[in-house]
């Protein structure tokens, strides 16, 4: 008889990845969020400057926003990486001040540089990653088979990680972060440098883990993959939220249709406002 | 800690590093290979000293004496001689002028032509005649050349040979027994037993060897494990999983660690192997003494060295990944192995100067004490080993605890994990400085601080060394360097690099009581502080010249106006010294809550300020005591009470012992006279001991104000166990 599991999240993991039924609650909370460090050239330099928001499972949170807008460092306090200087998160209930362990089981995070270490294969590195997250040894196997079936990684998984190409990588990349079953997935620019064929691989994955109900935050400086992949999205530019929604609440609201004049037009007004210089 | 992940951790670096075919060849096959070829090399040299032919040209044979030839009908018919003889005549015929031979020979031995030119003058044969006297007898040779040294050396054992041969031969002729050439001879009875002997030579060599192959060992892991892997972007990825940063320390330390010692150990077998077969092939050779007595390397020696290695490996490692964890490359971590070899180096070559040691003093000193341990394990000596080696354990486990929770700190730095590559300019950073001043220094500019005035303390005490010596000349060099090598660049710093002078310098407002309570420990500390520079002096004796310096100062300072030696050697000091180790340094190292940091670091600055060891080890360790008190009073006026009221009593002290008359009789039970002096009485250093232990616990225990923006917030006193209980916390590692 099969007995089904349930994640931390309360819904039920599906681990054949099929979509499955959304539970519409808030996974991630991000309060009045801060981070300031000091720069050589500017001093104190706010990289992030008080942004908010929520993100449900099954959803993917799009974090749009040109180079240096602040997108890596929110998401690198979100996985705890960084420490926020003010302001909170939380991760499913778990804060990342003081809870940090219980926020690292909860996210699987991939940046943007498909970190793997060159000399392990990619068994050996989705394992090793699932053993860091203790996972029960017949369990850890049967998710690894599972997921790449899923990702198609079979044909690789004894090849050594410097000897991959980069589409490959993502997908080991992916597996590592998919190897604990977190219920919040962090996507750093992750398609930065990809084929267009890796890069639609790519989408569809993440499409199909938001079906899977995972709740999803995918930073990018590219509009149309904003435009196919995210339910709602946030304008960051110079560590601020400018407006957050969805597509169609942005385009009404701004009174634009062409998302990416809608993008342009937000900023250099921002810019405008602040008597900032675009660089 | 999660000990399975550190494990786990532990075991995936090991196995990169194996797999990394550069390391593999750096750590392990490089030292098997190296032995061996340098043995080759050993060999070849010896070979080439002791079977080289040599060309010797000799000009004027026909003047050497007939009587007594230089060289038998062995030598020169001897094709496989080790000399080869190109004879020639000072004059070709009688007819011709003798010819420049200085000038040839100078030419034929430069050129290459004749390795060694022997030039026999006429002048010689008539001395001998005449007089019965040898006479001049000229050698040109190359000191450039290895040939032309070897042929030297051979010319003169030839020439050392005849002369005892004449001699004997002469004092044969006239009746005397040629035995008085050597009048005396001694019979020398050695006690020590071959292996020490052999075990004596290798105790000092093969500690060097080891550490210094033990810190290689250590750093090119260290730096593929953290600046690679910051390089590579892999440790964003272990950063976010549940693994700690404790964790990830632990497990690389461990991989480091096991590497470092592996590259020892490694190094040592290749050693012994190779020191083995090139000291048996020299012994074929008929090696001199000192080959004879050095042996292979004994097998109790390499399991003393490898029971050592352990906790030094450790330390190194630890230091290694911290310091690596500061490079942001590859590249620029290879940077950070020559300045941390160089910080490690006296502290091994220090063992072997002549005559030191191991002795109670020496064994805490940190890889030094462990390396004097070694060698004195090596060479038998078990019970002098016994005794010390707790204290040495003690010391090196304190620094590799220290050593580790530094690699934890860095990790945990965000600064140091992700600082990003920046062009640096000078007029930006002097920019960067004057526009994100705080209230109080940055640690960094503390450490710079600390380093300037010690610096400043070195070319200022030789300056001011003059040698008129007399009480106004000391004087002014202590006011000097107060002021201008203590004081003035703390000052300037805090004026420039900070925004508030009175903040940077911990200028704040103390309670009456407090006030008090400084002064109370600063009487009561005196006498334990004495008790413990007796001790540390008993331990690292002055020497003689350095004890009549000190008597003469002294006898100086005693004749000088006690106002004049108070404010001069107890105010001027205790202000300038507080505000600049317990103020501006304490007060940049304490941010961000290095409290640890700030007591240790300051109080090390302190001790090295002093310049005279002795005087270093007491210093570092009052300092501990005064950052204690700084760190709990929030500022540096307790400090300043306690410094001023110690060296006030060691001045009127002194001066009592002087003219003990003068010492009133209610003092009597506090002051005795002994045979070595003036010396408190034993019962008013056990009440004293037990008021200033009081009272430094009352210290510790107070309830303070908070200094806000400094870090060093104070705690309310139903917090005081909660703070030192987090002190606690920040001391593990």
């Amino acid at each position: 008889m099969d007995v089904q599991e349930f994640g931390e999240d309360g819904c039920p993991i599906d681990y054949s990845l099929k979509s499955r039924e959304i539970c519409p609650m808030e996974m991630v909370e991000v309060n009045e969020l801060t981070k300031s460090y000091a720069d050589l050239t500017r001093g104190k330099f706010v990289a992030v400057d008080k942004i908010s928001f929520r993100v449900s499972a099954g959803e993917i949170f799009g974090v749009l926003g040109p180079n240096g807008a602040g997108k890596t460092t929110a998401l690198r306090i979100l996985s705890t990486i960084l420490l926020p200087s003010s302001g909170s998160v939380h991760i499913n209930g778990a804060s990342v001040l003081t809870e940090a362990d219980q926020v690292r089981r909860r996210i699987g995070f991939v940046s943007n540089n498909t970190a793997l270490y060159d000399r392990m294969n990619a068994r050996e590195m989705v394992e090793y990653f699932g053993r860091i997250h203790e996972i029960d040894e017949d369990l850890l196997n049967s998710r690894i088979e599972t997921i790449f079936t899923q990702l198609r990684m079979a044909d690789f998984g004894d090849t050594p990680c410097g000897k991959m190409s980069t589409g490959m990588k993502q997908k080991v990349s992916i597996a590592r972060a998919l190897v604990h079953d977190p219920p919040v997935l962090i996507f750093d620019e992750a398609s930065v440098g990809l084929d267009v064929m890796v890069a639609r691989a790519l989408l569809e994955t993440i499409t199909s883990l938001r079906d899977a109900g995972k709740c999803i935050i995918f930073s990018t400086h590219i509009m149309r993959e904003v435009e196919r992949l995210c339910d709602r999205v946030a304008i960051m530019h110079r560590g601020i939220i400018l407006d957050t929604g969805t597509l169609p609440e942005l385009s009404e609201r701004h009174q634009q249709n062409d998302f990416e004049e809608l993008f342009f037009d937000l900023l250099t007004r921002y810019d405008q406002q602040t008597g900032t210089v675009a660089v | 800690m999660n000990w399975s992940r550190i494990r786990l951790i532990f075991v995936r670096e090991m196995r990169d590093q194996v797999r990394d075919r550069r390391t593999m060849f750096t750590i392990f096959v490089l030292p098997l290979l190296l032995y061996p070829f340098m043995g080759m090399l050993m060999l070849q040299v010896a070979q080439f000293h002791s079977e080289q032919t040599v060309r010797i040209t000799w000009i004027g044979e026909e003047n050497w004496p007939t009587e007594h030839p230089l060289l038998n009908s062995q030598d020169l018919k001897d094709k496989d001689s080790l000399v080869h003889w190109n004879k020639l005549a000072y004059k070709p015929d009688d007819s011709s002028p003798p010819s420049n031979w200085n000038e040839l020979g100078f030419q034929w031995v430069k050129s290459g032509d004749a390795d060694l030119v022997f030039i026999v003058p006429p002048e010689f044969t008539e001395s001998w005649k005449s007089t019965g006297q040898a006479g001049l007898l000229k050698t040109i040779v190359n000191q450039a050349s290895d040939r032309s040294v070897i042929a030297s050396q051979r010319l003169h054992a030839k020439l050392d040979s005849w002369q005892r041969g004449w001699l004997r031969d002469k004092l044969s002729s006239s009746d005397l027994n040629p035995a008085i050439i050597d009048p005396i001879q001694t019979f020398q009875i050695d006690v020590a037993p071959q292996e020490t002997k052999q075990a004596l030579i290798w105790s000092k060599l093969l500690p060097l060897v080891m550490l210094v192959w033990a810190l290689t060992g250590a750093f090119y892991p260290a730096i593929d494990l953290c600046a690679g892997e910051k390089e590579r972007g892999t440790l964003e990825t272990l950063l976010s999983s549940p693994a700690t940063r404790r964790e990830i320390v632990w497990g690389k330390l461990f991989t480091v660690m096991s590497f470092s010692v592996g590259t020892a150990i490694l190094n040592l077998f290749s050693m012994q192997l190779t020191s083995s077969f090139v000291i048996n092939q020299f012994a074929r050779m008929g090696a001199n003494e000192t080959v004879a007595a050095l042996g292979p390397l004994p097998l109790s020696a390499l399991t003393w060295l490898i029971v050592i290695l352990l906790p030094i490996a450790a330390m190194f490692s630890a230091l290694a990944l911290a310091v690596a964890a500061l490079a942001r490359s590859s590249k620029e971590g290879q940077y950070y192995l020559m300045p941390l070899l160089l910080a490690g180096l006296p502290l091994v070559l220090l063992p072997m100067i002549p005559g030191i040691t191991l002795s109670i003093g020496n064994s805490a000193i940190p890889v030094t004490g462990a390396v004097l341990l070694a060698r004195a394990l090596i060479e038998g000596q078990y019970r002098e080993s016994l005794i010390h080696a707790p204290i040495v354990i003690a010391v090196t486990v304190i620094c590799c605890l220290l050593a580790v929770r530094w690699a934890v700190r860095q990790f945990e730095s965000e600064s140091v994990m992700f600082r990003e590559s920046e062009r640096f300019q000078w007029s930006l950073w002097f920019r960067q400085i004057w526009r994100d001043r705080a209230a109080t220094a940055t640690a960094n500019e503390a450490l710079l601080c600390g380093v300037i005035i010690l610096v400043a303390l070195f070319f200022g005490r030789m300056s001011f060394t003059s040698s008129q010596l007399d009480w106004p000349s000391i004087t002014r060099s202590t006011i000097a360097i107060q002021l201008g090598m203590i004081l003035a660049p703390c000052l300037i710093m805090a004026t420039f690099m900070t925004a508030s002078i009175r903040r940077a310098l911990r200028i704040e407002a103390v309670r009456p009581h407090d006030f008090g309570f400084a002064l109370v420990l600063g009487l009561t500390l005196h006498p334990a502080y004495m008790l413990l520079s007796s001790a540390i002096q008993h331990e690292f004796q002055f020497g003689a010249e350095t004890r009549e310096l000190f008597v003469y100062v002294d006898s100086l300072i005693s004749a000088a106006p006690l106002w004049s030696v108070i404010l001069t050697l107890a105010v001027i000091p205790a202000i300038c010294e507080e505000l600049a180790f317990r103020g501006f340094i304490f007060g940049g190292l304490i941010r961000q809550n290095g409290i640890l940091r700030a007591i240790l670091v300051s109080s090390l600055f302190f001790g090295l300020s002093h310049g005279v060891l002795q005087q270093s080890i007491g210093a570092t360790i009052m300092g501990l005591i005064l950052g204690v008190i700084a760190w709990r009073t929030g500022g540096v006026v307790c400090g300043i009470v306690l410094h001023m009221t110690h060296n006030s009593l060691t001045m009127i002290v002194s001066r009592a012992g002087k003219t003990p008359d003068s010492i009133p009789g209610e003092l009597g039970w506090i002051l005795q006279q002994t045979t070595e002096g003036i010396a408190y009485t034993d019962a008013w250093l056990a009440v004293s001991i037990f008021v200033s232990a009081m009272t430094l616990v009352w210290f510790c225990l107070r309830s303070s104000k908070v200094c806000e923006g400094q870090g060093d917030v104070m705690p309310t006193t139903d917090q005081n166990a909660k703070t030192w209980w987090s002190l606690f916390r920040m001391s593990r590692v």
